[in-house]
């Protein structure tokens, strides 16, 4: 009861004052744009916006952020399935199956569902937010620490390498790239310089922003230039044809399994809502009768994503108000905002100001129920860039990216890094390498070696300390077996077109 | 040698030699930590080890079943990437002589980058000569480019927009955006210069609106006068 009038209570502040109601309605419609427009993501927008949150108050200031996120991370689903360029890397398993629908001319079902299932899995997360809060969080606080993490981390990369590349062994090297590009700058534990070659700007690292912008939006626009040039680039057709509650109950399986995975893994400090769509989409193939149909333009892939995704925006909320530890690079430009107000989030804020929590729960909420609503509105609008012709569309795109990678820093390197990510990227797909494995393996790098050396130094180096925690000894077991079973099907199994008299056709056979 | 082709040994000794240039690299930074006996360079030596068994693992892989997808533990691939191999293999860009001159068009952004400074330091030039220095190899670059855009499309495509990065510190975003815009378009086909003037008109003044009107993101101006000036004189009027 208690939590139903704080909700109360919280929905009535953040509505009773027109200039909330402005700055929440601000943050779904710019969240959502920015999340659809190709080149930029709710991070661009984030950044421009962090240093005027100090206009704002606190409680304004976490609320407006809050609103991006969910809205953010569901808008960057649009561009994954109608340009098969994520927004953010949590919609990167989106494309997998959104891109390939929208190819078959079912676009519009992919963002339907797109939609439904990141309203659904935000709402249920903020509920689920909202009620057990303080117990889920005391219990992964106190049960996850670095080698659990790091762990998580593990298992992660060995269930993602399976995805996104030709060939297992593409997949890891992918990964491997990624982890290696995070090895630049200084090391986590003493401060050494890595890899920096004398050149200042590589000391802060490389930028996760540009690299992702590279990877995905420059990248894919130099595959779409190949495409021209050879006279092949269709633009896709488009239907509006949202997807049917018998077809969403069909896949009911698949959407509370993603809320779980969703929720689990936002929120663990530093893992949030990319691992989620990883696992959300890698545990649809897994428990999928047809797992070949995956990346063909299966419905149940946009929807496992999607739904794991936006689940964990408001379980990654917990770390962050409760302890402070945010769970990726939103939640942490959201400790940038509380900084900019002198206050420290941690378990003092729900002593100290309440309020602020509640209304953040309450315009998460509302933010994630409006997805329903605008988003049905907004997709009919953005389906039409479909229209546009692509050599219209190529140089706005490439000019955002560039304003996005300049914007993070004002630093004019970012922006050649990103389209020197955006050559490579190009190299790598055409040779069967994954950019979504790459991006992983940026982002979780970090987080990994972190919590490798701070599990480490915990278990007195001692490896079998790994294996007295059993959280940390189970994830790195099932990790382990992921990879041994996927390296015994290369040594030991036949090729299924050696198997069959029929010569194989790489797009649809079983083995891709 | 089973199904194996030279591209595979190519790309095996790519990944080979890139692990050995990061190992070699890696004692650069072979430090004691007084709290962490592994040091900064064990995790980056992890991920090499890592990689060279990933390439073995890929080439053995290619020795056994060629180019055929691997049969994964849950069995997907992305569409994204069966699309640009696709692109690439029907477009006849998978040669070596292909890639060697792409990478040789991709060294334009570069030379810009340091050789104007190598002269600048050879010639004992000041601050104007210097910028006079990078306006001239500038040119000469576009002048090469221009040459090659009609015949090497892709290429170009692929280096055109490193080169407008590369340029952007110094002639600033407000100067070169316009002609940006025109050369991406034109990379990808449209020759109707109505609709070219139109489009990078409205995107042009789009971008300035939202971005430096609205939002007031800070864009390079540049460091070589005019273009300093105009960029200057854009914000000024824009905000």
């Amino acid at each position: 009861m208690d939590t139903f009038n704080n909700f109360l209570q919280g929905s009535i502040t953040l509505f009773s004052d027109p200039i909330n109601i402005l700055i929440f309605l601000g943050g779904i419609v710019g969240g959502m744009l920015f999340g659809a427009i190709p080149g930029v993501s709710m991070l661009t927008l984030a950044a421009i916006l962090l240093p005027f949150t100090a206009h704002l108050t606190a409680e304004q200031g976490i609320m407006l952020f809050s609103v991006i996120y969910c809205t953010g991370v569901y808008g960057g689903a649009i561009t994954a399935i109608l340009f098969n360029i994520p927004g953010a890397p949590e919609n990167a398993p989106t494309a997998f199956d959104g891109y390939p629908m929208t190819k078959n001319g079912q676009a519009g079902k992919a963002v339907g569902a797109a939609v439904m299932c990141s309203a659904l899995g935000g709402v249920v997360s903020t509920i689920v937010m909202m009620v057990a809060t303080a117990p889920i969080a005391d219990w992964a606080i106190s049960a996850f620490g670095p080698p659990e993490i790091f762990a998580l981390v593990f298992f992660g990369l060995a269930v993602a390498a399976s995805v996104g590349a030709k060939t297992f062994w593409k997949g890891w090297l992918s990964i491997l790239i990624g982890l290696m590009v995070a090895v630049v700058g200084l090391d986590p534990v003493g401060g050494i310089e890595r890899y920096d070659f004398d050149m200042p700007y590589l000391l802060a690292g490389i930028h996760f922003i540009p690299t992702i912008l590279g990877f995905f939006a420059v990248s894919e626009i130099f595959v779409q230039a190949e495409k021209k040039v050879r006279g092949s680039y269709i633009a896709p057709k488009i239907s509006v044809d949202f997807p049917t509650l018998k077809e969403l109950i069909e896949h009911k399986v698949a959407i509370i399994r993603s809320m779980c995975i969703g929720f689990f893994c936002g929120i663990l400090p530093g893992i949030g809502a990319t691992l989620a769509a990883f696992m959300g989409y890698n545990e649809a193939v897994r428990w999928s009768k047809k797992p070949e149909e995956f990346g063909t333009g299966k419905l149940e892939g946009v929807i496992s994503s999607e739904t794991a995704n936006n689940a964990a925006t408001g379980a990654a909320m917990i770390p962050l108000l409760a302890l402070g530890l945010p769970g990726g690079a939103l939640t942490a430009m959201m400790v940038g905002v509380f900084q900019m107000h002198d206050m420290e989030p941690g378990p003092l804020v729900f002593l100290n100001s309440a309020d602020l929590v509640w209304v953040v729960f309450a315009a998460m909420f509302f933010a994630n129920c409006s997805i329903l609503l605008i988003g049905w509105l907004e997709t009919k609008t953005i389906i039409n860039l479909l229209r546009i012709p692509f050599q219209f569309l190529a140089p706005m795109i490439l000019l955002l990216a560039t304003v996005g990678a300049y914007a993070v820093r004002g630093l004019t390197i970012d922006v050649v890094v990103m389209f020197l990510a955006g050559v490579v990227g190009f190299f790598l797909r055409r040779s069967g390498y994954s950019v979504a494995g790459i991006v992983l393996g940026l982002i979780l790098g970090k987080i990994g070696e972190q919590t490798f050396a701070q599990a480490m130094q915990m278990l007195h180096f001692e490896w079998s300390g790994f294996l007295d925690r059993p959280i940390a000894a189970g994830l790195l077991g099932v990790g382990f077996l992921t990879l041994a079973a996927t390296i015994y099907g290369e040594f030991f199994k036949k090729s299924p077109a050696a198997k069959s008299d029929t010569p194989s056709e790489p797009r649809h056979s079983p083995d891709a | 040698m089973g199904k194996l082709k030279t591209g595979h040994l190519v790309e095996a000794g790519l990944w080979l030699c890139l692990c050995l240039f990061l190992y070699v690299f890696s004692f650069d930074f072979e430090r004691p930590i007084e709290i962490y006996k592994f040091g900064a360079s064990a995790w980056p030596r992890a991920i090499i080890l890592l990689m060279a068994i990933a390439a073995f693992g890929q080439l053995y892989h290619q020795w056994k079943y060629g180019d055929e997808a691997s049969m994964s533990l849950i069995g997907t691939t992305v569409d994204e990437d069966e699309d640009a191999e696709e692109a690439a293999h029907e477009a006849h860009h998978e040669n070596a002589k292909w890639y060697l001159s792409t990478l040789g068009l991709l060294s334009i952004p570069f030379v810009y980058m340091r050789v104007p400074d190598w002269i600048a330091a050879g010639a004992d030039l000041d601050k104007t000569g210097l910028h006079i220095t990078r306006i001239v190899v500038a040119a000469i670059l576009i002048a090469i480019v221009v040459y090659f855009i009609r015949h090497h499309r892709v290429r170009v495509a692929l280096m055109f927009p490193l080169f407008f990065a590369a340029l952007l510190e110094d002639f600033g975003f407000y100067s070169l955006a316009p002609f940006f815009i025109v050369g991406v378009m034109y990379l990808f086909g449209e020759r109707r210069p109505r609709q070219m003037a139109m489009i990078t008109a409205l995107i042009y003044g789009l971008v300035l609106v939202l971005f430096v009107s609205i939002l007031f993101v800070g864009l390079p101006i540049g460091n070589i006068r005019p273009f300093y000036d105009i960029g200057g004189w854009i914000v000024t009027v824009l905000q």
